[in-house]
């Protein structure tokens, strides 16, 4: 049995489903396979079920602390029971509305897992498929470092710590990166004691040093254990050394969130150009093989969702005909820990490396009017803006502080139009709105 | 009564030529045989003489005006004569009429203020009907990034003139950083890598880059007449074919031994000039006959191969390259393909070519062996299929009888385009030329 498609599309998260999605409305025969769930790691062990977790986290800590603006909550409690039916009844929500989606724009799906054979045909439990075009769009999976304990039964990855049924009393987080200090602060805002054990000197790579520096001091409940290597997984915690000492922590539950590994089970034998970070692209999303293209994480570019859906609309518009390209510089990112942080464009380290000079403004959230009355003077926050010393256009944004991944869309915009301090500073802002601490960081430039 | 000055026909495939330079302003006294103008076709640059003693009553184009063969030019009579029923187009120029002549410096600062679209409707209008567009406007085109296609023009005839264009939306959006240095004089391509094709500064930087040079050390160099063409055939060359270069050489001794015996014959047989070149060109007009696909032409919808070789072969003048063509050179004897050569070679080198012998050429040779170059890459003289490269005689050991030898080798360069030539065909080819190369004498034969 063989069927012929305008597209087939591996993989329904956020990069496959858009590009199905996107296909489909234009008219295409698309064929979307997944093995597991629509959605993707995203909807289903990601951005969407962290995010349900962390807004009851917020309730909680919000019912704790309100009694400042006058709200006295007694016996505030947190049911991981309920808040795990929470999520869960968001993620079913998304699915459901995914493959609503793909009925919508009469995209086919198939469930199974999908191999890609050397004549481009494409076999899906025994079925051959083909294609005029393919979008690999597999995602990536969580590695797991050969660690000795790291299999133990108190080891978990992403996935798994969505599905434990009571909250542990202390938790390990192995990673300062952006999944594990997310996670640390959903646990610690709960109440669990964690530890979060990095191997670099800082959490969070992606953030300016100043920020990052002032995450860390901002997540108050969470011990830091920076420069340092894990040596052990036990049932009874993690050993590591940090500047020549043996240390350990104590925990019942380990997060291994080290890092993430493209998924390219099924594409190895297909003649694809596969590096060690994923399966090579160009800008636009071709792979070394006619006809077949690569999105999201499985290219090892840049493993985030909102990239993966640009990368896959990308992908969709090159096979119709439509100049399109993947651009880089102003991919946004966030962390929604508490406080949560945002940014986009060039941190200081990364222009001084390109040798391309700036000047730099930072403003404090107290300043604005918005989030001094819902927050306080108290509650860190803070906005950075990375500006070309010469052309005075707006190179990054850095924003510390609660809506900072409401805001950072903005910067993006501006980042991407190649918008001058002068031309920024003539855009209304709405007042009071936290967004103002981008304009205001932008008149503090000299 | 005034005379006309015609732009004269210059063999029978040249529809215009541009004026490069006027030598008399109006108002200046000329006579018969005076040179008036600098014109250039294609490949070549010609002087035009007064017709008749007088006075230059109007010029009626600008330089750098593409006018078409045997329109007027230009009126010489006696001074105040009435010359407007001469202008191409039926008075267009009447305005310039009123202009009394200007200083040359005066004239000069007035071209750079207004557009050069004086000339008038018949001059402008192409081989297809359809009105033209001036240089100036051409050029301000690239460098604001407007679209031409579509745009009305408001010059004589409809020809479209600087000020359309300036008063054109760019057809695709520019970044206010990107649009300050395209004042400061950076030349933007027609689409950028920003959002929706949007040109950023880093464009930019791409297609000009910034001018940190003092002026009095540089000197510019427009791109116009043959280097002009030359960049516009080679660039379209290389974006349009699939060019594949194989390397090869050919036991030279013969040919060398040969050359030798001509240089040492009688002076009345004539055999002193034959050069290497000359053999290289005979022995190719004779293989190409064997090998059809080889001696042909790749158009969009068709392969066209021809049975009499009309032979290109590359000049280096001081204008540029140029590509003279023995024809039937494959009928012609050795002394008889040399002595052809050389006059067409002067001819390109003497500026005075008749440009229907640059054109029809069915397959093309380039010798850069005198300049000690051992291998490259001939770029297609498209849409022939095919041009072999002539490096210098290098020695190549070679198993002999008693052991290794070294033996003068002329090295082959050739390039053949893959959508009409596949690669063991080209290399057949190749062999075939470097095997006759080796048995010069027995190629006389054929």
């Amino acid at each position: 049995m063989s069927s012929e498609f305008d597209l087939i599309v591996i993989g329904a998260g956020p990069g496959g489903y858009i590009a199905a999605e996107r296909a489909g409305g234009a008219g295409k025969k698309v064929l979307l396979i997944e093995k597991e769930e629509m959605g993707g790691e995203c909807t289903n062990w990601g951005c969407i079920p962290t995010k349900s977790l962390l807004a009851g986290a917020k309730h909680y800590v919000h019912a704790r602390e309100s009694e400042r603006f006058g709200v006295t909550v007694s016996g505030a409690k947190y049911d991981l029971k309920t808040a795990m039916a929470w999520k869960q009844e968001t993620i079913e929500t998304l699915r459901a509305g995914i493959a609503f989606l793909m009925k919508k724009n009469k995209v086919e799906v198939v469930k199974g897992t999908a191999v890609l054979n050397p004549d481009r045909s494409v076999r899906v439990n025994d079925v051959l498929y083909s294609a005029k075009n393919i979008i690999i769009a597999s995602g990536s999976s969580a590695a797991v470092p050969p660690i000795p304990g790291a299999d133990g039964k108190n080891v978990v990855t992403n996935r798994g710590i969505l599905s434990i049924e009571a909250l542990p009393r202390k938790l390990a987080v192995i990673g300062g990166g952006v999944i594990g200090v997310e996670f640390a602060s959903y646990f610690s805002a709960v109440g669990v004691e964690v530890t979060v054990i990095e191997m670099m000197d800082e959490i969070l790579p992606l953030m300016d040093g100043d920020f990052a520096r002032a995450m860390r001091k901002a997540l108050k409940g969470i011990n830091f254990a920076t420069s340092a290597k894990v040596t052990k997984i036990t049932p009874k915690g993690v050993d590591y050394e940090k500047a020549g000492k043996t240390e350990s922590v104590e925990a019942d539950l380990v997060l291994m969130s080290v890092g993430r590994r493209p998924n390219l089970e099924g594409f190895t034998e297909a003649g694809l150009d596969i590096s060690r970070t994923g399966i090579r692209v160009d800008e636009k999303m071709r792979t070394n093989l006619p006809g077949v293209f690569a999105v999201g994480d499985v290219t090892g570019t840049s493993l985030l969702a909102h990239s993966a859906s640009r990368m896959g609309e990308v992908a969709v518009n090159t096979i119709l005909g439509k100049e399109d390209r993947m651009r880089y510089h102003a991919i946004p990112w966030a962390v929604y820990t508490l406080p949560e942080a945002a940014g986009c464009g060039l941190t200081e380290k990364e222009a001084a490396d390109k040798g391309i000079p700036v000047k730099t403004a930072t403003v404090q959230m107290r300043a604005n009017g918005r989030f001094l009355a819902e927050h306080g003077k108290r509650e860190p926050g803070m906005c950075k803006v990375l500006v070309h010393a010469k052309k005075n256009t707006l190179l990054g944004v850095h924003i510390m502080g609660a809506t900072a991944s409401e805001i950072i869309p903005a910067a993006a915009a501006m980042i991407e139009a190649e918008l001058r301090t002068d031309e920024i500073r003539e855009i209304i802002f709405p007042h009071p709105a936290v967004a103002e601490v981008l304009r205001d960081a932008v008149w503090e430039i000299e | 009564m005034a005379t006309e000055i015609l732009m004269p026909r210059q063999g029978n495939s040249v529809e215009s030529c541009v004026i490069l330079e006027w030598r008399k302003n109006e108002g200046d006294q000329v006579k018969t045989g005076e040179i008036v103008c600098e014109v250039e076709t294609d490949k070549a640059t010609f002087e035009i003489e007064s017709p008749a003693d007088g006075v230059l009553l109007k010029r009626f184009f600008e330089e750098g005006d593409d006018v078409p063969v045997l329109t007027v030019i230009a009126a010489v009579g006696e001074a105040g004569e009435d010359v407007s029923a001469m202008a191409p187009g039926g008075g267009a120029s009447a305005e310039k009429k009123e202009a009394p002549a200007a200083a040359k410096t005066e004239k000069q600062e007035k071209k750079d203020e207004t557009p050069a679209s004086s000339a008038p409707a018949a001059g402008t209008v192409s081989a297809e009907g359809r009105a033209g567009v001036s240089p100036r406007a051409r050029k301000t085109a690239a460098e604001k990034g407007v679209n031409l296609d579509g745009l009305t023009g408001s010059g004589p005839g409809g020809r479209v003139i600087e000020r359309d264009v300036l008063a054109a939306e760019p057809s695709v959006s520019v970044s206010p950083a990107a649009r300050a240095a395209m004042v400061a004089g950076m030349v933007a391509p027609a689409r950028g890598s920003g959002i929706g094709g949007r040109i950023l500064s880093a464009d930019l930087a791409a297609s000009a880059a910034p001018r940190t040079v003092a002026a009095e050390e540089t000197r510019e160099i427009p791109v116009k007449g043959v280097r002009k063409l030359i960049a516009e055939r080679m660039h379209a060359s290389l974006q349009n074919t699939a060019q594949l270069t194989m390397n090869s050489s050919a036991d030279a001794r013969e040919l060398q031994a040969y050359r030798a015996q001509c240089k040492a014959a009688p002076e009345e047989m004539g055999m002193a000039g034959i050069t290497l070149n000359d053999m290289v060109l005979f022995v190719v007009s004779r293989v190409l006959l064997r090998y059809p696909y080889m001696n042909a032409e790749m158009h969009p919808d068709k392969i066209v191969e021809y049975g009499s070789v009309n032979l290109g072969f590359a000049v280096d003048t001081e204008r540029g390259l140029m590509v003279p063509v023995i024809r039937n050179a494959d009928r012609l004897s050795l002394k008889a393909i040399s002595a052809e050569a050389k006059r067409l070679g002067k001819a390109c080198i003497d500026g005075n070519i008749n440009p229907d012998e640059l054109a029809g050429g069915t397959f093309t040779i380039t010798n850069l062996g005198a300049l000690g170059v051992e291998s490259f890459t001939p770029v297609l003289n498209a849409p022939q299929v095919g041009i072999l490269g002539v490096n210098g005689i290098e020695l190549k050991p070679v198993q002999g009888k008693e052991g290794v030898e070294f033996v003068p080798h002329m090295g082959l360069s050739l390039t053949i385009d893959h959508r009409a030539v596949d690669g063991a065909p080209g290399a057949r080819f190749l062999q075939a030329v470097a095997k006759e190369l080796a048995n010069f004498r027995l190629a006389l034969a054929d």
